[in-house]
């Protein structure tokens, strides 16, 4: 019982950690109409800058700046995109990848083989309660990631933001034609989604995760499946859906031994396993909505 | 060959609480041009879409003939005999040829294994349809246009091809959305002789959403009237014209687009 | 009026030059392996494979627009298709491997054709599934497939990967033996330069089938249905079915290129078919120029070579050094990677059309509204 209940938590804590990538997603898809391919490398980059600034300004004075830089250059990234000739869905998510490619490419660089620590100020150490053992930094991530969800959804039902990207069409002509106010809303997007990335990396990369390495920044793709699950669009499916992911991902490395029969590794490819069952049920997401055009 | 009757039974189409189309009946008789018209947002997009399987209904039936079509996706509804042109239109890069040839699509059957092998029949089958493709075009009067790209023609030509596409499927009934908006008067009056040389000479019924007035009087042998999703008169063109519910529908006058 | 009726029909009409430069051009290709050395035949054949699965993911990509992240997943079916077709089982190291000894052609063929199976298998979800839930599910077939890959150890040899049985062609091994020694105008035709050919025949014949699809009825329902789906559906594409039938193709174009590549290598590994494969051949049809198959193809060669040539010029070109080395500077594929990121942008912005627009451009066979 009490490893399920450990399960759980875990699964809870990494959740809210895939919900804070695939809320960015969430916001991106419906402020640009894209899918950002790149947030794996602007996370990655934000996890390089906690880990090089937070000998000089501590860990929460390392991740302010971080998110800072990672909203900055969401933004550049976004506003390249504005120069992209075809308006096309497929041309703006390869775009988005180009820019990934290429971001990626300078982060290896820099990081290069080094396995680097975020320096958090939980370490590795664990809470206890009831006979159960939690990571001090699940704990944390739940309660950090806990507050910004519950200050996005507040934000996004409450105030003029959010009524703003509620109503935002997906439409990318018809955005062209709503000028400057478009425009800022689409960029706060993006700069939304970069900041949350950041903080997303800095849980990802803490206990029980070695540290930052290269490869890090390939966790956010796992919050892919997780804003599909839910419906693109959609944040309290996106909620939903890395809830779902976080989870499953949990049961998958608790239980890998009574699964071992499907080889080992499941809790990699546990996300993807889930979203393509979602998808063949519900080809549009669990709370995406069916078109009333067949076509 | 005469095309079987389109029956329209109590037609319903609803989108989100919206009520597009409300319980609407015709009938589209054998080789008959039938006129659909109504105040703009009276459903009458809603009603082509319904026909060609695009929009899915929430009550009432079309039959074709014997067909049901009501549940059909749109491709399936095209071998039915079927065709539609788009008030928009909707060409497809490339030539003239090529969206005509997209419009052989429904009645050929070369698939991916037999034209990536080149097989003979399917060269063939291309190669008789590119003639028919071209016998077409020539009837709508497009025939010193056939291999020039469609991107660069002007509006009134782009229209025409959007009909000579439409006929390549062979309809047996076909819809017309707006087929003369945004034409100067002689293109109107070209396009007039054409779509009553297509029911004359072919034998299609045509059933045709139009705002031009006078050119709906004019080909129609009858005309449908629609506001606000409902079906508020029938009947030949000068009952119609005559009839108070239609006068006040449109405000009293009977303008053009 | 009857100016527009002057425009020169776009196709037909090659001219004697570019007829001229294309028999030179394919003499050369068949003349190469006489005068190139070991190096750049590898690129050539590296070359090959990738122009294969491109012009796949440009059936589906540039003439169905869908955008699929999982073709280096097809790509691995048919490597490791065709190792465990033509391989014999056997113990390797401490794995029992199996396999069913197919002669290489056969295996080849099957290889390709459970690519393309794969491909239909996914079609619940390729067909129905537009844009970037497609792209995104695509993604799960690369991961789930690098999880296959490393687990099933019997098929796939896990971590440390499998050998690759030769082709072999009655009695005729693309190797260094079988026969042992083959002088073409005195050059010796080893492993490398026998596979040349066999590639050229693979991309041949591939540019000839996709060629014939793009040019007939299911290119044009497929290019109807990226520009306007509700147009083609209309005019009676089935969406579905086309979509997972373009899918399917791909796969398969993929699995061919899988399998060559198996050959050229002689050994094969999961890690060599991961994300960064799919995001590879993305950038071949993006600098090529989506929607033509020559566009693939040039494409292709150059995502290909890239790397490679920058590896094999490291020491004299600045900045870059190659892989391992302690000094400051930059690696063969670190460099090939801002190289793609660069250009990818850079054509999205300047060239939409790729490499191939470029030279739509340069020789424009209509003329432009501002000329009439």
């Amino acid at each position: 019982m009490t490893t399920f209940v450990q399960m759980v938590i875990n699964g809870l804590a990494l959740g809210s950690v895939y919900a804070l990538i695939a809320l960015g997603f969430t916001v991106i898809f419906r402020a640009a109409g894209t899918m950002n391919f790149a947030q794996s490398s602007v996370m990655l980059l934000g996890g390089l800058l906690v880990a090089r600034l937070h000998e000089a300004l501590g860990f929460w004075g390392a991740l302010l700046v971080a998110a800072a830089a990672t909203a900055l250059v969401s933004v550049l990234e976004a506003l390249l995109l504005r120069a992209a000739r075809k308006r096309d869905l497929a041309s703006l998510a390869i775009m988005t990848i180009g820019f990934n490619t290429l971001l990626l490419a300078e982060l290896s660089r820099q990081i290069g083989s080094d396995v680097l620590s975020l320096g958090d100020p939980w370490g590795s150490r664990i809470v206890e309660f009831s006979g159960i053992t939690v990571a001090q930094t699940r704990v944390a991530s739940l309660a950090v990631a806990g507050v910004l969800i519950a200050a996005f959804f507040l934000a996004f039902r409450f105030t003029r933001w959010g009524l703003a990207m509620r109503a935002s069409a997906l439409d990318v002509e018809a955005a062209a034609l709503m000028g400057i106010r478009r425009r800022r809303l689409e960029l706060s997007g993006w700069a939304i989604a970069g900041g949350l990335a950041a903080v997303a990396i800095a849980f990802l990369a803490a206990f029980p995760s070695q540290g930052l390495d290269q490869t890090t920044g390939e966790v956010a793709l796992a919050a892919f499946p997780a804003a599909i699950i839910g419906g693109l669009g959609n944040p309290a499916g996106a909620l939903v859906g890395s809830l779902l992911i976080g989870v499953t991902e949990a049961a998958a490395a608790t239980y890998q031994n009574d699964l071992s029969l499907l080889g080992s590794g499941l809790s990699l490819i546990a996300p993807y396993v889930v979203m393509v069952a979602v998808l063949l049920v519900r080809p549009q997401g669990l709370l995406g909505t069916r078109e009333t055009s067949r076509v | 060959m005469t095309a079987p009757p389109l029956v329209v039974d109590r037609l319903t189409v609803r989108f989100a609480g919206l009520v597009a189309l409300d319980d609407v009946s015709l009938t589209v008789a054998p080789g008959q041009i039938h006129g659909l018209i109504g105040p703009n947002g009276a459903g009458k997009s809603s009603f082509f879409n319904v026909i060609s399987g695009v929009y899915r209904a929430a009550a009432g039936s079309v039959r074709f003939g014997d067909a049901e079509l009501t549940s059909l996706r749109p491709d399936r509804i095209a071998t039915h005999g079927v065709a539609r042109t788009f008030q928009n239109i909707v060409l497809t890069k490339g030539s003239v040829t090529e969206n005509l040839m997209l419009g052989r699509h429904s009645i050929t059957r070369a698939g991916f294994v037999a034209t990536a092998l080149s097989l003979p029949w399917a060269v063939s089958e291309q190669a008789r349809h590119r003639v028919r493709a071209g016998e077409i075009a020539e009837f709508v009067g497009l025939g010193d246009y056939v291999d020039a790209p469609v991107d660069v023609l002007p509006y009134g030509i782009r229209k025409r091809v959007e009909l000579a596409r439409a006929l390549c499927m062979e309809p047996r009934l076909l819809l017309l959305d707006e087929p003369v908006a945004g034409m100067n008067t002689a293109e109107r009056v070209a396009m007039s002789h054409t779509i009553s040389d297509i029911r004359a000479v072919l034998g299609i019924s045509i059933l045709l959403v139009e705002h031009d007035m006078g050119l709906v009087m004019r080909l129609a042998d009858e005309v449908t009237v629609l506001d606000f999703g409902k079906r508020i008169a029938g009947g030949t063109p000068d009952a119609v014209q005559r009839d108070p519910e239609v006068i006040r529908a449109y405000l009293g006058t009977g303008r053009d687009a | 009026m009857s100016e527009i009726a002057l425009v020169r029909p776009r196709r037909r009409v090659r001219s004697r030059a570019a007829s001229v430069a294309l028999g030179a051009g394919a003499l050369v290709l068949l003349a190469l392996p006489i005068y190139l050395p070991g190096f750049w035949l590898g690129v050539g054949l590296f070359s090959m494979s990738a122009a294969l699965g491109a012009m796949g993911l440009n059936l589906l990509m540039g003439t169905a627009g869908q955008l699929s992240l999982g073709h280096a997943f097809f790509v691995a079916v048919g490597a490791y298709g065709y190792a465990w077709f033509a391989g014999h089982s056997g113990r390797q190291g401490t794995v029992d491997l199996s396999g069913l000894g197919l002669p290489p052609v056969l295996a080849l063929m099957a290889a390709v054709v459970l690519a393309g199976l794969a491909g239909v298998l996914f079609s619940p979800i390729s067909g129905r599934m537009r844009g970037l839930y497609l792209a995104v599910a695509t993604l799960a077939l690369v991961y789930i497939g690098h999880h296959v890959l490393l687990n099933a150890r019997s098929v796939t040899g896990g971590f440390n990967g499998r050998q690759v049985p030769e082709m072999e062609l009655f009695g005729f091994t693309f190797s260094n033996h079988h026969p042992d020694t083959l002088l073409v105008l005195g050059v010796p035709f080893g492993r490398l330069e026998r596979l040349w050919y066999l590639g050229l025949v693979l991309v041949g014949l591939g540019w000839w089938l996709a060629r014939n699809i793009l040019r007939g009825r299911p290119g044009r329902g497929l290019a109807a249905l990226r520009d306007n789906e509700l147009a083609a559906s209309v005019m009676g594409v089935p969406a579905a079915r086309y979509r997972a039938a373009a899918f399917t193709v791909s796969s398969m174009y993929a699995g061919a290129a899988g399998a060559f590549l198996g050959l050229v290598y002689e050994r094969i590994v999961p890690d060599s078919f991961g994300i960064m494969v799919s995001i590879n051949f993305i950038a071949m049809i993006v600098i090529g120029g989506l929607g033509s198959v020559g566009g693939a193809v040039a494409g292709a060669v150059f995502v290909s070579a890239l790397p490679l040539v920058l590896g094999h010029y490291a020491g004299s070109l600045p900045l870059v050094v190659p892989a391992g080395m302690e000094e400051s500077g930059i690696s063969p594929v670190e460099a090939s990677n801002y190289l793609y990121g660069i250009a990818i942008l850079a054509i999205l912005v300047f060239a939409p059309g790729g490499l191939a627009g470029l030279v739509r451009r340069r020789s424009p066979k209509v003329p432009t509204q501002e000329e009439r």
